[in-house]
C-alpha cells in the first residue's frame, strides 16, 4: 500500500507538470464537445484525434486521449438533458428523466446533478483503479500463452454476452474482426495473408480507419440532415443548483451507480453503456416512488450518469493491467500507446512508472477539471448545439479524412476508411452493432499469436488450455456464459438484454 | 417463402467465409504441434460460415428485407462519391484546396444552402484546420503538387 502510494505521489508530480496539465485540459475539453456533439461518439473522437498525439510523448497522448474518453461520458449529459437526444450512446438513459426535469423548469439542477455524481463516480473509479491494477498486472505476469488464450476467449464471448444484439450476430461481427486483423504479414511465418499484393496491407489493417469509417463515416452515411431536429433548452446560470432535496435523493444513486459501474467496468462489452441501464433499472427497483420515473425522477439522473462515468474508468484496469482491451475504446487507447512504442499490460507499471501513474494521476486533476469545466460552459455547450447538423457534418468527414490520413501517411488507408463507413452504414440496415467488429481486429494478433504457441509449446496436445488452472477457470466461465445465453435463446426468454437493445433504438429515433 | 432481412445478412456472411477459405487455399494449415499461417483463419471463416447459416436460419424473426428503409441511400450515396473523389484528389491538390471543394460541394449539392453562406462557412473552417494543424500542432498535411 505505501509503494501504492508513493508510486501515486509520483503521478501526481508528472500530472502537475504545466504540459501534462494542458494536455488533460484539452482531452477534457475536446472530450465534453464530443460527448455533447451528437453523431460524434468518443471513439472516432479518440480516433480523429489519434494523430495529433504523434507529437507528444506517449505519457501526454495517453492523458489527452483518456480525457477525451471521459469527457465524452460528462458532456454525454448535456444534449440528454436539454434536446432528449443522447450525444452519446451511455447518455440514453438519461434523456428520459433529464429531459422531463429540463422541462419543469430543472434544467440547471439536472446539469449540475449529472456533472457532481460524474465527477464523484469519476473520481470513485479512479481510486479503485489506483487500487486494483497494480497488484492485477502482478498476477498477470504469471500468465502465459494459454492463458492470454483463454482470457481473450473469454473477452469475446463475455462481449457477447452482455451485448444487447444476440450472440449470433455479435460473434459474427467480432469473426469478422478476427479475419481483418489476420491481413498481412503472418508474424510467424512470414507468410503474406490475403494483401492481394498491395505493400500497404502488408502491415495489416489499422484500427483507426476501421473504427473511423464504421462510427464516424458510417454514422453520417445513415443520417440525412433532415433527419436531425431538436429543440434546445437553455438553463439559466442562476438556476444551476439543485435544491436540499434534489441533493438529497441523488446522493445514494451517486453512491450505487458510483460502485455499480466500476465492477461493470472490468468486463469487457460496451460498459459504459450497459452500467447506465442498470444502474436506472436499479434506482427504479429500489425507489420508493418507481412511479416518478420516467416524469423527471432525479435519481434517474444520478444514477446511470455516475455509473457511466465509473465504468469508463472501470474500463482501464484490464486495459493497463492485462493488456486486454474490454471495448473498441480501450482497443483504440492500446493501439495509441502502441504508437509511442509502449505496451500495455502487466509490464507496463514495471516499465513505464512515468506513463502509468501519471495517467493515473492526471485522471484525479481531469475530474476536477470536468465539474469545473461543465457548469459554467453549460452557455458555450448550448451555442454549440445550435450549430445546424447541415454545416456540421462535412466538418466531421473532413477530419475523418485529415485524421486517418495523417496516421500513415496513406491514402489507401483513408480508402479502407471509406469502404468501412459503407459497411457500417450496411450493418445498421441489418441491426449488427459494429463495436465487436474493432475489438475482434484488435485482439486478433494477440490471439492468434498466443493460440499458436501454446499449441506449439504442448507439442499440439490441445488439453493444455484445461490442464492450467488459470485458463480452466476462464473457459469454465465462457462456457457458464456460452450456456445462459442459449438457455435465454431456447426459452424465448426476455431479460434485460433485449430490453436494452428496445431502449436504445426506441430512444435513438426520437 | 419471404425473403427477410437475416436471409440476406447470413447469406453474405456464408459467402464471404467461403471466398476466405478460398482465398486461403496457398497459406499452410501446418498441424497442432505448428500451426502455419493458414490455421487460424480457416477456422474463423468456417465459423463465420456456421453463424451466418444460423442467422438464414433464425431468419423468420427479422424483418422482410422489402421493408427495410433505404429513404437515406440518396444521402449516403452523394456523400461517399464526394469523399471517394476528394480521397483521389487529396495528395494531388493538398488539403486545403480538396478539402474546401469537397465541404462546399457537400453544402450545395447535398445540403442546398446558401452559396455565399456555403463557401464563406467551409473557407474559415478549412483555413483555421489548416493553421491549427501546420503552425499549432506541427502536424503537416498534404500541399498541392500538380
Amino acid at each position: 500500500m505505501d509503494s501504492t502510494f508513493i508510486s501515486l505521489m509520483h503521478g501526481f508530480a508528472i500530472a502537475f507538470q504545466p504540459d501534462n496539465l494542458w494536455y488533460a485540459f484539452l482531452g477534457c475539453l475536446v472530450g465534453t464537445l464530443v460527448g455533447v456533439l451528437p453523431g460524434i461518439g468518443p471513439l472516432s473522437g479518440i480516433s480523429i484525434l489519434l494523430p495529433v498525439t504523434f507529437g507528444l510523448n506517449a505519457t501526454q497522448a495517453v492523458i489527452m486521449l483518456a480525457g477525451i474518453y471521459y469527457g465524452s461520458q460528462y458532456g454525454g449529459s448535456t444534449t440528454s438533458i436539454l434536446m432528449r437526444i443522447p450525444g452519446e450512446a451511455s447518455s440514453v438513459m438519461t434523456c428520459i428523466d433529464g429531459n422531463a426535469m429540463a422541462k419543469k423548469g430543472r434544467a440547471g439542477a439536472a446539469l449540475c446533478i449529472a456533472a457532481v455524481g460524474s465527477w464523484v463516480a469519476g473520481t470513485f473509479g479512479v481510486i479503485m483503479l489506483t487500487l486494483v491494477a497494480p497488484p492485477l498486472a502482478t498476477i498477470a505476469l504469471k500468465f502465459g500463452p494459454p492463458e492470454y488464450t483463454a482470457m481473450l476467449i473469454l473477452g469475446l464471448i463475455f462481449l457477447a454476452y452482455m451485448s444487447s444484439s444476440s450472440l449470433v450476430r455479435t460473434l459474427l461481427m467480432a469473426c469478422i474482426g478476427l479475419l481483418l486483423g489476420m491481413i498481412g504479414i503472418d508474424n510467424m511465418t512470414g507468410h503474406f495473408r490475403y494483401s492481394f499484393d498491395l505493400a500497404e496491407l502488408g502491415d495489416g489493417i489499422g484500427i483507426v480507419p476501421v473504427a473511423v469509417g464504421l462510427f464516424g463515416l458510417g454514422e453520417i452515411l445513415s443520417t440525412p440532415s433532415h433527419t436531425v431536429v431538436g429543440e434546445v433548452i437553455t438553463p439559466k446560470f442562476r438556476e444551476l443548483l439543485p435544491n436540499r432535496q434534489e441533493w438529497r435523493e441523488s446522493f445514494w444513486p451517486i453512491i450505487r451507480g458510483s460502485g455499480l459501474g466500476f465492477i461493470i467496468g472490468i468486463i469487457p462489452g460496451s460498459a459504459h453503456i450497459i452500467s447506465s441501464f442498470l444502474s436506472y433499472a436499479l434506482e427504479r427497483r429500489v425507489s420508493k416512488h418507481p412511479e416518478e420515473f420516467g416524469k423527471g425522477a432525479v435519481a434517474g439522473v444520478a444514477g446511470p450518469e455516475s455509473a457511466n462515468n465509473s465504468a469508463s474508468t472501470g474500463a482501464f484496469v484490464p486495459m493497463l493491467a492485462l493488456g486486454i482491451p474490454t471495448g473498441p475504446i480501450t482497443a483504440v487507447l492500446i493501439g495509441a500507446l502502441m504508437v509511442h512504442g509502449v505496451n500495455s499490460g502487466p509490464q507496463l507499471v514495471s516499465e513505464h512508472p512515468d506513463v502509468f501513474w501519471g495517467f493515473v494521476a492526471s485522471m484525479y486533476v481531469g475530474n476536477l477539471m470536468l465539474l469545473a469545466l461543465n457548469l459554467p460552459l453549460v452557455g458555450l455547450f448550448v451555442t454549440v448545439l445550435r450549430i445546424p447538423y447541415a454545416y456540421l457534418y462535412p466538418l466531421i468527414i473532413m477530419f475523418c479524412i485529415v485524421g486517418v490520413y495523417e496516421v500513415s501517411h496513406s491514402v489507401v488507408d483513408v480508402y479502407i476508411m471509406l469502404i468501412m463507413g459503407i459497411l457500417g452504414y450496411a450493418l445498421k440496415k441489418f441491426s449488427f452493432d459494429p463495436a465487436p467488429l474493432v475489438l475482434g481486429l484488435v485482439i486478433s494478433p494477440i490471439f492468434e499469436q498466443s493460440l499458436r504457441q501454446s499449441l506449439i509449446m504442448s507439442n499440439g496436445d490441445y488439453t493444455i488450455f484445461f490442464m492450467r488452472p488459470i485458463s480452466l477457470g476462464l473457459l469454465i466461465v465462457s462456457a457458464i456464459m456460452l450456456a445462459l445465453s442459449a438457455y435465454t435463446f431456447m426459452m424465448k426468454r426476455r431479460d434485460w438484454r433485449a430490453t436494452l437493445a428496445e431502449v436504445e433504438a426506441g430512444e435513438v429515433q426520437q | 417463402m419471404k425473403l427477410r432481412a437475416d436471409h440476406v445478412a447470413g447469406a453474405a456472411f456464408v459467402i464471404f467465409g467461403a471466398a476466405i477459405i478460398a482465398l486461403s487455399g496457398d497459406l499452410p494449415t501446418g498441424q497442432l504441434s505448428m500451426p502455419g499461417s493458414g490455421f487460424l483463419p480457416k477456422i474463423v471463416a468456417s465459423l463465420t460460415i456456421l453463424f451466418g447459416l444460423l442467422l438464414v436460419l433464425r431468419g423468420g424473426e427479422s424483418p422482410a428485407f422489402s421493408e427495410l428503409a433505404w429513404d437515406d441511400g440518396k444521402h449516403a450515396l452523394l456523400v461517399t462519391a464526394i469523399a471517394s473523389i476528394a480521397i483521389g484528389l487529396y495528395e494531388h491538390l493538398g488539403f486545403f484546396f480538396t478539402m474546401l471543394l469537397m465541404m462546399v460541394t457537400l453544402l450545395l449539392v447535398i445540403e442546398r444552402r446558401n452559396p455565399i453562406r456555403a463557401v464563406v462557412y467551409s473557407l474559415a473552417i478549412v483555413a483555421f484546420t489548416y493553421v491549427s494543424f501546420v503552425y499549432g500542432l506541427k502536424t503537416p498535411l498534404p500541399e498541392f503538387s500538380f
